[in-house]
C-alpha cells in the first residue's frame, strides 16, 4: 500500500506540469519586415520618372545615387499569380513597378499597403521603355535580390483599400497619347470595355495558347487603340472563363516599347458595366 | 571581380568537398547506450531490452520524414512523418543468443535493424495478445514510452524458435508480461540525467508482490523532460503511468488487469541537405524551429497518448494444459503539427531549395563560370544564411504579420499550423492453449482476433492570427478555377470556413479486421529438437470517407467496399547436436501475408480506391546456423536468406514539377535479404570477457515495380514502371561489426566497445526512378552504349563508433541497493556518419525538359547519428 501512496504523490506532483507549446499572437509595434529607419518621402513618383526619363525611354539602366525616397500605395501584387515578382505602387502623381526577385510578396505588400522605398543604391531603368525600380541584371534593369529588398522598404500603417491612392483615374480613348505613354505606369479604370476574345466560355490563359513566357495575350480595344492584356497561365484564374460583355476594370496601364499593356492583378478588379 | 570569383570558387569547392566528405570515410558515433543502473542485476537477455527501450524512446524522436511540403512517405525507410517509428526489430530476445541480445542496443545509435527487416515483420505481444498496429503492421514503441521498469519483463523468440505466447514473423516475436504478481515486491526509484532528446527522467515503480490474500498490485510512473533537447529547438514533455492488479482466485484461475499510457508532447528534428548543414556549420541543424518574439518555436510538435488496457485470464486446466486469454483495448491519439501555407504565399521553410546558394547557379558543374549576377546572388544567399542563426530558421513573426496584413484587407490566411491526426481504436483478443503432450512433445494453439478503426484527418492547430481560411485545395485552383467544384475538399460543404480545431482537408477511417489461428509444435530431446508451425489468417479492410472530395466526387465519401485476404504460413526448424560442443540448426519458412492497409489504398486522403491488383505478399525464409560451446568460448554463426515477393508500397510527396501533392504506389515489389550474422564471446576470467559481433548482409529490391501515380488535384491514375532493381533497403547499416570487452569486479562493472558501420543507404526516390522521369536511354560517354539514366542511390560510407559505460552497485543496510551507471556514447565525437535520409522526389529538369539550376538529385536529405553524449542513471531500490 506504500506503493500506492508513493505513486499518488508522484502522479499528483506531475499533474502540475503544463504544456510546453503555448504561443500567443504577437502585436507588432513595428512591422517585422523592412527598414524602419527610412524617413519621409522627398520625391514623387512622377518626379522620379522625370528625373530618369531619358534612361527609361532609352531602355537603359542607371543606379540611383542620390537620397531619393518615394512613397506610394500598393495597387498590384502577386496575390493571384498573374503579376509575378513585382509590386506596383501608386501615389497622387503616378505609378511605378518595383521588381523584386521573390514570391509571395503580397504577404507584406497587400493591396492598399502604404510603402516607402529608399531608392538610393537601387537601379532604375526602362524594361521595354517601361519604368522599373530594381537592380542591374545582365546590363538592363532587373529585379532586386530578395535579401536586398527589406533594407529599402518601409511598411507604413496597416493596409487600407479605401485611401485616395487606391482610386484609379477613369480614362477614355483620348488617353492614348505619346506624352501619357512616356509617363507610365498609371493606375486607371477602364469603363464599358470588352475583352476581344471573351465569349463567355473562353478562359483567361489556357496552357495550349501560351507563349514562351507562359503568357496568353488578350485584348481590349478603346477607340483605335489596341491594348494587350498579358495573362499568365500561372494565375489562379487562368482557367476561369473571361467575362463577356461590357466591363469596368481597374488595373495598371503599362507599356512594352510602343504597345499599351494593361495589368490586371486579380479578377476582383473586374465588374460588369452598367450595374 | 577576379578576387570574388576566386573566393566563391574556394567556398564552392569547400562545399562540394564537404558534400562529398560524407561519401568519404567518416568516423562514427554511438548514441544510445541507456544502460540502466539496474540492468546488470537482470539476466542478460532482459537487460538489453530495457536499454533498448531507452534507446527507442530516444530514437522515436528522430523521425525520418520526407519533409517536402506536406509530404510524407509510407515506405519503410521513411516511415513515420506522422508516426513514431523505431527502426529496430531487435526487440526479439532469444534464449542465450548473444547476437540478438547484444545488437539491439549496441547498434541502436545507427538505428540498426536486424537483417534490415522492416518492423512490421516483428510481432509484439502483451500477456499473449498482439499489440502491433493493424494498419501499419508494426508495434509503436511510443505506446510504452517511459515505462521501462513496467515493461521490462519479457520473453522473445526468433522466427524459427518455439514460443508459448504467439506467432512470430521473420523478425521474431516478443511477449511483455504485465501481470502484477510478476513484479518483484518493493520500490524502485531512479533518476536519469543525459543530453539527448530529453535531459532528465524520474521514475518510480512499486509492487506489492503476490500477497497472502491472492492480490498483487504494481504501479509505475515516470516523467521525461527537456526544455530544449540536445537538438536545437526541440523539447520533450512526457508523463507515463502504469497500473496493474492481479487476483489469484485459486490454483487454476487468475485474473489480471493492466492499464497504462504515456501522454507526450515533443518537438521534432528535421533532416536537411548537406548544403544547409554546411551553411549552418553543423550536422545537427534543425530547420523545424524559428523565433517568435525571440522565443524558439518548433513547427513540428507531436502529441501522443495511447491509453491501453490488457485484461488477462490465466487458466491452468491441469498439469498438462494451460490456457491464457487476454483482451487488449486501446484508444490512441497521435498527431503531428506542420506548417501550411495557403494561396500563393511563399514557402516559409528556411531550407526551401530556392533559398539556397546552390540555386543561384549550377555549383556542381565545376567547369561552369558563373556570371557576375549569379555570383552576387550566390553571395547574397550565402551571406544571409550565415549572417545570423535567425536567418536560417523559420520566421514566425513574419508569418503572423502576413496574416495580420491579410486580415486588414479581408484576405485569406497565408500561413497556418495544421495538425495531422492518426487516431486508432483497437480491440484485440488473444487466446493461447499450451499443451505438454508428453516428455518430448509440446504444442501451442493460438487464436488472435482483432478489429481496428484508424481515424485520419487534419485539424487547424493554429491560424497564426488569421481570420479566414477556406477549405479548398490550393493546388487545384490554378487548374480548374476557384469556382470549380474540383477545388473543394468537401463538396458537400463547399468553401467551408475553418477555425481553430476544425477538421479540414481530409477525413477518413480505415477499418481492419484480422483473425489468425496457429499451431506450433516442439519435439525436443536433450539438445536435439524439431520445431514446426502452421497458421491461417484472414484480413479485411475498408476505407470509409467522411468528405466528398471534389477531385473524386464519386468515390471519396462513404465506403470503399471491403477487401478480404486469406493468408497462411508454415515453418520448421531443426537443431542437431553433433556432440556436446557443436550444434547445427536449419530452418525454413513460408508466409503468404495480406498487404498492410496503410499501403492498400491509392491516394487515401481523397479516394476510396484500392490499389489495382492488390494481393498478398509471399515471404520465404531459410537460415542455417552453427553454434560452438567449448569451455570459455561461445560462438554462433548464421546465414540467412529472405525473399519477399509481390509486396505493395506507397509513397506520398509534394511534386514540385506539377505543384501537386502526389501519391506513388508500387505493386509487384520483390526484395531479397541475405547475409551472415556471427557472435563470439570469450570469458578470459570470471570477471573479464571479450566479444565480437558481425552482421554483414544485403537487402535490396530485385525487380522493377509497377507504379501508380496520382496527384491530389487530378482524377486520373497514371500507370508507370519504377526502376527499383538493385535499390537497397535504407536507414540501417548493412555492415555492422563490433569488438567489445566487459569487466566486473567488486560491484564495479565496466564495458567498452568499438563498432564499425558501413553501407548505410538512404531512401531512394521512387519518383526519380519512374520510367517517365528517367526518360529515354542516353549514350554512355565511356562505353558508347545506350543505357538508362537511373539515379544512383546515395550511400553513406563506413565509420567507427566507440562507447563505454561504467557502473557501480552498492548494497546498503536493510537490503536497500544503490546503482549508478554512466554511459558514454560516441566518445570519438564523430559527427559525420549518416543514419539515413531520403532523396528528393523531384526532377532536375522542368516539365519542358530544360535543366533546373538547383540539382535535386545531388541534394538528398540526411540524418546524422548523435554526437558525443552521456546517460547517467542513479537507481535506488528500497
Amino acid at each position: 500500500m506504500k506503493a500506492i501512496k508513493y505513486l499518488s504523490i508522484f502522479v499528483l506532483s506531475l499533474m502540475a506540469t503544463s504544456c510546453m507549446n503555448d504561443f500567443n499572437e504577437p502585436n507588432f509595434n513595428e512591422p517585422p519586415f523592412g527598414n524602419s529607419g527610412i524617413g519621409e518621402a522627398n520625391t514623387t513618383i512622377a518626379e522620379l520618372k522625370a528625373k530618369y526619363s531619358s534612361t527609361i525611354s532609352a531602355g537603359g539602366v542607371q543606379e540611383i545615387t542620390s537620397n531619393i525616397i518615394i512613397e506610394g500605395v500598393v495597387v498590384a501584387n502577386d496575390e493571384s499569380g498573374n503579376v509575378y515578382k513585382q509590386i506596383i505602387i501608386n501615389d497622387a502623381t503616378g505609378a511605378i513597378i518595383i521588381g523584386i526577385n521573390d514570391v509571395g510578396l503580397y504577404a507584406i505588400a497587400p493591396k492598399g499597403q502604404r510603402v516607402r522605398i529608399d531608392c538610393k543604391g537601387l537601379h532604375i531603368g526602362g524594361y521595354g521603355k517601361m519604368a522599373q525600380i530594381g537592380a542591374l541584371y545582365n546590363g538592363k534593369v532587373g529585379r532586386m535580390n530578395k535579401y536586398v529588398f527589406p533594407s529599402h522598404v518601409r511598411l507604413i500603417d496597416l493596409p487600407n483599400p479605401t485611401q485616395p491612392e487606391m482610386t484609379p483615374d477613369t480614362i477614355n480613348a483620348s488617353f492614348f497619347t505619346d506624352a501619357n505613354m512616356n509617363a507610365l505606369a498609371k493606375y486607371v479604370r477602364l469603363e464599358g470595355v470588352e475583352i476581344t476574345e471573351a465569349d463567355g466560355t473562353a478562359t483567361w490563359a489556357p496552357e495550349e495558347l501560351q507563349n514562351s513566357s507562359n503568357v496568353v495575350e488578350r485584348h481590349i480595344k478603346m477607340g483605335s487603340t489596341n491594348i494587350v492584356l498579358r495573362m499568365s497561365t500561372y494565375a489562379d484564374f487562368a482557367n476561369e472563363a473571361m467575362p463577356d460583355g461590357k466591363l469596368n476594370i481597374n488595373g495598371v496601364m503599362t507599356r512594352y516599347n510602343n504597345y499599351w499593356q494593361f495589368v490586371i492583378s486579380n479578377t476582383t478588379d473586374i465588374e460588369k458595366a452598367g450595374k | 571581380m577576379i578576387k570574388l570569383t576566386k573566393f566563391a570558387t574556394l567556398l564552392l569547392l569547400g562545399f562540394v568537398s564537404t558534400a562529398n566528405a560524407q561519401e568519404v570515410t567518416a568516423l562514427y558515433s554511438m548514441n544510445g547506450q541507456g544502460n540502466n543502473g539496474m540492468i546488470k542485476e537482470q539476466p542478460a537477455r532482459t537487460l538489453y531490452a530495457d536499454t533498448l527501450l531507452n534507446n527507442i524512446n530516444e530514437v522515436e524522436n528522430i523521425i525520418i520524414l520526407d519533409d517536402n511540403n506536406e509530404s510524407y512517405t509510407f515506405s519503410e525507410g521513411q516511415l513515420g512523418e506522422d508516426e513514431d517509428f523505431s527502426g529496430t526489430t531487435a526487440m526479439i530476445s532469444s534464449n542465450d543468443d548473444y547476437f540478438l541480445s547484444e545488437t539491439g542496443y549496441r547498434f541502436s545509435s545507427m538505428r540498426f535493424r536486424i537483417r534490415a527487416y522492416e518492423s512490421l515483420y516483428n510481432n509484439v505481444y502483451a500477456n499473449g495478445v498482439l499489440l502491433n498496429d493493424a494498419e501499419r503492421g508494426q508495434f509503436s514503441y511510443g505506446m510504452i514510452g517511459g515505462l521501462n521498469d513496467a515493461t521490462r519483463n519479457k520473453e522473445g523468440a526468433t522466427y524459427l524458435e518455439h514460443n508459448s505466447f504467439g506467432l512470430g514473423s521473420i523478425g521474431g516475436a516478443s511477449n511483455i508480461n504485465l501481470r502484477a504478481s510478476q513484479y518483484a515486491a518493493g520500490h524502485k526509484a531512479s533518476l536519469v540525467g543525459c543530453n539527448r532528446n530529453y535531459l532528465a527522467r524520474i521514475m518510480y515503480t512499486g509492487s506489492t508482490g503476490l500477497m497472502q490474500n491472492g492480490w498483487a498490485f504494481t504501479g509505475s510512473a515516470s516523467y521525461r523532460w527537456a526544455n530544449e533537447g540536445v537538438i536545437e529547438g526541440t523539447f520533450y514533455n512526457s508523463f507515463a503511468y502504469f497500473l496493474a492488479a492481479e487476483k489469484k482466485i485459486n490454483d487454476s484461475h487468475s485474473i489480471s488487469i493492466a492499464t497504462w499510457g504515456s501522454p507526450t508532447e515533443r518537438a521534432q528534428q528535421g533532416a536537411a541537405t548537406e548544403e544547409a548543414y554546411w551553411l549552418a556549420g553543423s550536422h545537427y541543424y534543425n530547420p523545424n524551429w524559428g523565433y517568435q518574439q525571440g522565443k524558439k518555436r518548433n513547427a513540428r510538435v507531436v502529441n501522443s497518448y495511447e491509453p491501453s488496457l490488457v485484461i488477462t485470464w490465466d487458466y491452468n486446466i491441469n498439469d498438462k494444459m494451460k490456457l491464457t486469454t487476454s483482451f487488449f483495448g486501446k484508444y490512441s491519439m497521435y498527431s503531428t503539427s506542420a506548417l501550411g501555407w495557403n494561396g500563393n504565399a511563399a514557402d516559409p521553410r528556411p531550407n526551401y531549395y530556392q533559398n539556397l546558394p546552390s540555386a543561384a547557379y549550377d555549383v556542381w558543374d565545376l567547369e561552369y563560370t558563373p556570371t557576375e549576377d549569379e555570383l552576387n546572388d550566390f553571395f547574397a544567399r550565402y551571406n544571409y544564411w550565415t549572417a545570423s542563426k535567425a536567418n536560417r530558421q523559420l520566421n514566425w513573426d513574419y508569418m503572423y504579420y502576413a496574416n495580420q496584413q491579410a486580415n486588414a484587407t479581408g484576405g485569406e490566411c497565408l500561413y497556418y499550423v495544421e495538425r495531422r491526426h492518426n487516431d486508432q481504436l483497437t480491440f484485440n483478443l488473444g487466446s493461447t492453449l499450451n499443451i505438454d503432450f508428453n516428455r518430448y512433445n509440446k504444442g501451442t494453439v493460438g487464436l488472435q482476433l482483432g478489429t481496428t478503426k484508424g481515424m485520419h484527418y487534419k485539424t487547424m492547430d493554429d491560424l497564426l492570427g488569421a481570420n479566414k481560411y477556406t477549405d479548398i485545395d490550393k493546388f487545384s485552383v490554378g487548374d480548374f478555377g476557384i469556382n470549380s467544384d474540383y477545388v473543394q475538399n468537401d463538396i458537400d460543404n463547399p468553401n467551408r470556413q475553418i477555425k481553430k480545431g476544425d477538421v479540414f482537408g481530409y477525413d477518413y477511417d480505415i477499418h481492419v479486421n484480422k483473425a489468425t489461428l496457429y499451431y506450433q509444435h516442439l519435439f525436443s530431446k536433450d539438445i536435439f529438437n524439431i520445431f514446426w508451425s502452421a497458421h491461417v489468417e484472414g484480413t479485411t479492410m475498408e476505407r470509409y470517407g467522411h468528405m466528398r472530395n471534389g477531385r473524386a466526387m464519386e468515390f471519396s465519401k462513404g465506403s470503399s467496399g471491403t477487401a478480404g485476404f486469406l493468408g497462411a504460413g508454415t515453418k520448421f526448424g531443426i537443431t542437431l547436436p553433433f556432440n556436446a560442443y557443436n550444434t547445427f540448426s536449419f530452418g525454413w519458412g513460408y508466409e503468404n501475408r495480406a498487404p498492410i492497409a496503410y499501403n492498400s489504398f491509392i491516394a487515401p486522403r481523397m479516394r476510396n480506391d484500392f490499389v489495382r491488383g492488390l494481393s498478398n505478399e509471399d515471404v520465404l525464409n531459410a537460415e542455417i546456423s552453427y553454434r560452438l560451446n567449448v569451455g570459455p568460448v561461445t560462438a554462433k554463426v548464421s546465414g540467412y536468406g529472405t525473399l519477399i515477393k509481390n509486396s505493395v508500397e506507397q509513397n506520398a510527396f509534394y511534386n514540385d514539377q506539377q505543384s501537386q501533392f502526389t501519391y506513388l504506389t508500387m505493386t509487384g515489389v520483390n526484395k531479397l535479404h541475405y547475409g551472415i550474422e556471427a557472435a563470439i564471446v570469450y570469458n578470459i576470467t570470471s570477471s573479464l570477457s571479450v566479444n565480437a559481433i558481425a552482421s554483414v548482409g544485403d537487402a535490396e529490391y530485385t525487380n522493377n515495380a509497377n507504379g501508380f501515380l496520382i496527384s491530389e488535384n487530378e482524377k486520373v491514375v497514371i500507370n508507370d514502371k519504377v526502376y527499383m532493381k538493385g535499390v537497397k533497403l535504407d536507414g540501417t547499416p548493412l555492415t555492422a561489426l563490433s569488438l567489445g570487452a566487459d569487466y566486473n569486479i567488486k560491484g564495479w562493472y565496466l564495458s567498452a566497445n568499438v563498432n564499425y558501420y558501413d553501407r548505410i543507404y538512404i531512401d531512394a526516390s521512387k519518383y526519380a526512378r519512374l520510367a517517365s522521369v528517367v526518360g529515354n536511354p542516353v549514350i554512355d560517354a565511356t562505353t558508347g552504349e545506350e543505357r538508362l539514366d537511373i539515379p544512383t542511390q546515395y550511400k553513406g560510407k563506413g565509420g567507427f563508433i566507440v562507447d563505454a559505460s561504467i557502473g557501480k552497485s552498492i548494497s546498503l543496510r536493510g537490503g536497500k541497493k544503490l546503482n549508478i551507471n554512466l554511459s558514454l556514447s560516441n566518445i570519438l565525437n564523430n559527427q559525420n556518419m549518416i543514419t539515413g535520409g531520403y532523396e528528393q522526389n523531384r526532377d532536375d529538369s522542368y516539365a519542358d525538359g530544360s535543366e533546373r539550376t538547383y540539382k535535386f538529385s545531388k541534394n538528398p536529405y540526411l540524418y546524422y547519428a548523435n554526437a558525443f553524449n552521456f546517460y547517467l542513471n542513479i537507481g535506488f531500490r528500497f
